[in-house]
Formats: structure tokens, C-alpha cells, sequence
């Protein structure tokens, strides 16, 4: 489980404080599944961020009894001036798995080829992507951060998260950000929606989907 | 809580182990002497101010040879003088690592400054066997204390390095006056002179240095009763102790506030 204990967040903006999240709690329970709806700016990329550790919250707590991957999205995570090898090396490093192994998973699932040898920098935001999912299915979390990123992938890379995440790995909990009522709909458990740094949990995802198309 | 504690040493071990690799990588790539060129820096450095300074001073200074004294100032001088500038903005230009929990902010800080240390002392061994050989330095006469005041002197340049880390996230004006602040503490750095060849006056203000002591144990142990070193531990050790807290609640503050694209 994972839990958000009267988490609230700002960033400093001229001599005040731009107020994000005011205080919202939430628990993830294993195996559940979240989405997370809100207009652009309203939070949804800090509040995974702060869910993955990335960030700190201002104030409250989060507390993390299951493995929880980093936040998968367009940017971090990744050493742009390294190769997919590299990174893949070094996260298999700092995880404690085999090299192999997981450059087998990444090879397999990217189908990035000689790509791989390239800087990271030099990859479009799909293949990124396919990096980025490869390595986070490669070691295996109880919970998946989802960024926003799975939309920018084609119609093969759908198919394999779909096959690799919500088949084959149903049973993890996942936090999902995403603008695509579709996604939300078809895989998310409960939503959540974010409007004026204020968040409202609805366990019927489409009165949130109905919530979020009125904002 | 032991095993806790036993596990967290592990997965640290590990990140500083991926990130040594990972730095060596990108700063040297995998081409040519690779990590070698850690220690070309301070080698080099080391060398040609001692050829400088034996032409315009001659071969000899109060009785030592002048390439060893000043080799034997200058690598803990690169050491601390890129150590310093290594470790400013070091939090943000590894942000992106940071989206692994596992990863600490303090890892950073510990990673350049170990590297940095091992290309020091990989150029002191060199330059010491080289000029041991053309018959311009001596067999050191005292390892304990030159390994201590290497020790005091890598331990003070960390903590440091723990303090301008945090700071120069936060402002840009440090970040700005570190390159004429290192260069204005070079004659309190004790590389050019012993203690012990100025005026007492100047002895007491010097000692007020936490480089000195150190620097004066490094060169005892090295040349031994050819120069009369003069120490007092009571200033490095306490200010390395304090920088280091200072330094540490630094870190755990900047770190609640940074934020990560």
C-alpha cells in the first residue's frame, strides 16, 4: 500500500508560493488501479512525482510499503548522453539485477536494434517511451507510475504494454495520468481529479470522466 | 533496525558503485587512457609550476628540493580546488537521476569528491616514483603522518564540498564569487611555504587555516627533520566537524525544495 497523508505542495513563484496540492489524501492499495484526471497545469506530473519520491511534498507524508517505480514519463530517469545500453546497465545496477537479463527484456520489448547504441538524447518521445516501459517491466514494481507517456507510443508499443502491463502484470496497482478518457475508462479502478490544487477521489470512473469534462 | 540499516549500507554501496562507473563513462568515455585522465590534471599541474619554480628560484628551498615542495603542495591544492568546483550545482545536473528513489543527493556529493581524490593520489604516487628516480624526492620519512594529513586535508576539503553543494542551488552568487575566493585562499593554503619559515605574528594567523596543519603533516612526513613542520589539529578538526553538520542539514533542506523536471 501507499499512503498520501495530507500531502500538499508549492513551489515559490515571485516572493510568494504557487500552491499545487492543498492537502490531499489518498491510499494506492495493491493491485488497484488509479487514473488521474485534471487539466494541464493542475498538478497531475507533481503529484506522481511526489508519489515516486522525485519531489518532496511541503508538508504531509507519504508512506511506501510496495516497490514503486519511477515516475514513467517524458523526461528523467535517463542520462541523455548515454546509450539504451548504458542506461540500461546502470539501472540494472542500482536495482541489484543482472545486466543480461534485463538487456534481453529491453532488446525484446523496445525492438530498438542498433538504436540502443545511440545516445538517449538522439531517441523521439516513442522511443523513449519503449526505453523507459522496458526497464520498469524489466525489474518488476508491485506499483507503476504512469505519466501521460503510454499515448505517444504506435499501434505495436500499445499492444505490448497492453499484453506486458495490464495482462501480464494486472495484478500490480497502477497510477495513470492521462488526458484519454479511453485509457481511463477501460483500465482504471477509481479516479481521481484534480482541479485548483484541490483533488476528488471518485470510486465511478465515469462520473470523474464526467466531472473532468466539465472543468 | 540493524538489518535495516545493514540493507540501506547495501543498496548504497551499490548506487555509488553504478555512479563511479556511470561519471567515469561520461566524463572520460571509453576511449583512449580512459580513467587515467583523472589524474593527467593534477600531474601536470604538479609538474610544470615545479619546472617554473626551480628556473626562477633555483634547484633548492630551506634545504629541500623545490620540484618536490612544490609537487607536494600542489596535488592536495587541485585536489580541493576541483573538488570545490565539482561539486557546485552538482544536485540539479544529476537531477534526472534522482527519479531513483535509491539515489541520494549526498551520493552525488560523495561520488565526484572520491573521484577526485583517487586521481589525486594516483598523480602523487606518480609524480613521488618520477621524481624518486631523478633523484629530487626523498623516501617518505614518516608514512603515518603523511597519510594522516591527507586524510585531514581530504576530510575538510568533503566537508566543504557538503556545504557549497546545497548552497549553490539556492544562489547564484556563490556559484560566481567560488573561482576568485579559490584563487584569493592560495597563500593561506600552505602550499608555497612552511609554517615555520614566516614570522610568529604571521605563524598564528596562518595556523588559523584548516589547510595548514594538514599540509604541515603531509610535508613532515614526506621529508621528515629536513623541514620543522608545525601543527595543531584543534582548527582542521573542528572545523571539519562543523562544516560537516552544517553541511549535512544543508543537504536535507535543498533536497525538500528542489525541484526535478
Amino acid at each position: 500500500m501507499i499512503s498520501c497523508i495530507n500531502v500538499a505542495k508549492s513551489y515559490p513563484m515571485g516572493s510568494g508560493r504557487k500552491q499545487v496540492i492543498n492537502g490531499m489524501s489518498l491510499d494506492i492499495m495493491p493491485g488497484e488501479h488509479i487514473g488521474l484526471l485534471g487539466r494541464n497545469g493542475a498538478g497531475k506530473t507533481t503529484l506522481i512525482k511526489l508519489i515516486g519520491g522525485v519531489e518532496l511534498p511541503t508538508s504531509g507524508k507519504i508512506r511506501r510499503q510496495m516497490s514503486t517505480s519511477w515516475p514513467l514519463g517524458f523526461n528523467g530517469g535517463f542520462q541523455g548522453s548515454l546509450t539504451g545500453y548504458d542506461n540500461a546497465r546502470f539501472i540494472a545496477r542500482i536495482y541489484g539485477h543482472r545486466y543480461s537479463d534485463i538487456r534481453d527484456f529491453v532488446e525484446d520489448f523496445t525492438e530498438l536494434g542498433a538504436q540502443l547504441k545511440m545516445p538517449v538524447k538522439t531517441y523521439s518521445s516513442g522511443m523513449r517511451a519503449r526505453l523507459a516501459f522496458a526497464l520498469s517491466l524489466a525489474i518488476e514494481f508491485d506499483c507503476y507510475l504512469i505519466d501521460e507517456v503510454i499515448m505517444v507510443g504506435d499501434a505495436n508499443f500499445h499492444h505490448k504494454c497492453h499484453v506486458e502491463l495490464f495482462e501480464k502484470r494486472g495484478d500490480r496497482a497502477l497510477v495513470l495520468a492521462s488526458h484519454s478518457p479511453d485509457l481511463i475508462r477501460e483500465f482504471c479502478d477509481r479516479a481521481l481529479v484534480l482541479h485548483q490544487g484541490q483533488a476528488s477521489v471518485y470510486h465511478d470512473v465515469n462520473e470523474a470522466l464526467h466531472v473532468y469534462e466539465e472543468l | 533496525m540493524i538489518a535495516k540499516l545493514a540493507d540501506g549500507w547495501r543498496i548504497q554501496r551499490r548506487v555509488i558503485r553504478a555512479l563511479i562507473a556511470r561519471e567515469l563513462v561520461t566524463r572520460f568515455g571509453r576511449e583512449n587512457i580512459g580513467f587515467l585522465w583523472l589524474m593527467v590534471e593534477p600531474l601536470l599541474f604538479a609538474f610544470l609550476v615545479g619546472i617554473v619554480w626551480r628556473y626562477m628560484k633555483g634547484p633548492e628551498e630551506h634545504g629541500v628540493s623545490i620540484v618536490a615542495f612544490v609537487a607536494t603542495g600542489y596535488i592536495p591544492l587541485t585536489l580541493f580546488r576541483h573538488a570545490v568546483t565539482r561539486s557546485t550545482r552538482v544536485f540539479s545536473v544529476n537531477g534526472s537521476l534522482l527519479y531513483h528513489r535509491q539515489i541520494k543527493v549526498l551520493d552525488f556529493i560523495l561520488v565526484r569528491f572520491f573521484l577526485e581524490v583517487i586521481g589525486a593520489m594516483m598523480a602523487f604516487v606518480t609524480i613521488g616514483l618520477v621524481l624518486y628516480v631523478l633523484d629530487e624526492f626523498p623516501v617518505p620519512a614518516d608514512t603515518g603522518s603523511l597519510i594522516f594529513g591527507w586524510f585531514l586535508y581530504c576530510m575538510f576539503t568533503f566537508s566543504l564540498c557538503l556545504v557549497l553543494a546545497p548552497l549553490s542551488e539556492t544562489s547564484e552568487l556563490l556559484e560566481k564569487l567560488t573561482p576568485v575566493t579559490l584563487y584569493i585562499m592560495i597563500p593561506f593554503s600552505g602550499v608555497f611555504n612552511m609554517v615555520s619559515w614566516l614570522t610568529p605574528d604571521l605563524q598564528r594567523i596562518m595556523l588559523w587555516s584548516p589547510f595548514v596543519s594538514p599540509m604541515e603533516l603531509m610535508r613532515h612526513g614526506i621529508f621528515g627533520e629536513r623541514v620543522h613542520a608545525i601543527w595543531d589539529l584543534t582548527v582542521p578538526v573542528t572545523a571539519t566537524a562543523i562544516l560537516m553538520l552544517v553541511g549535512l542539514i544543508l543537504c536535507r533542506r535543498v533536497r525538500r525544495e528542489l525541484v526535478i523536471e
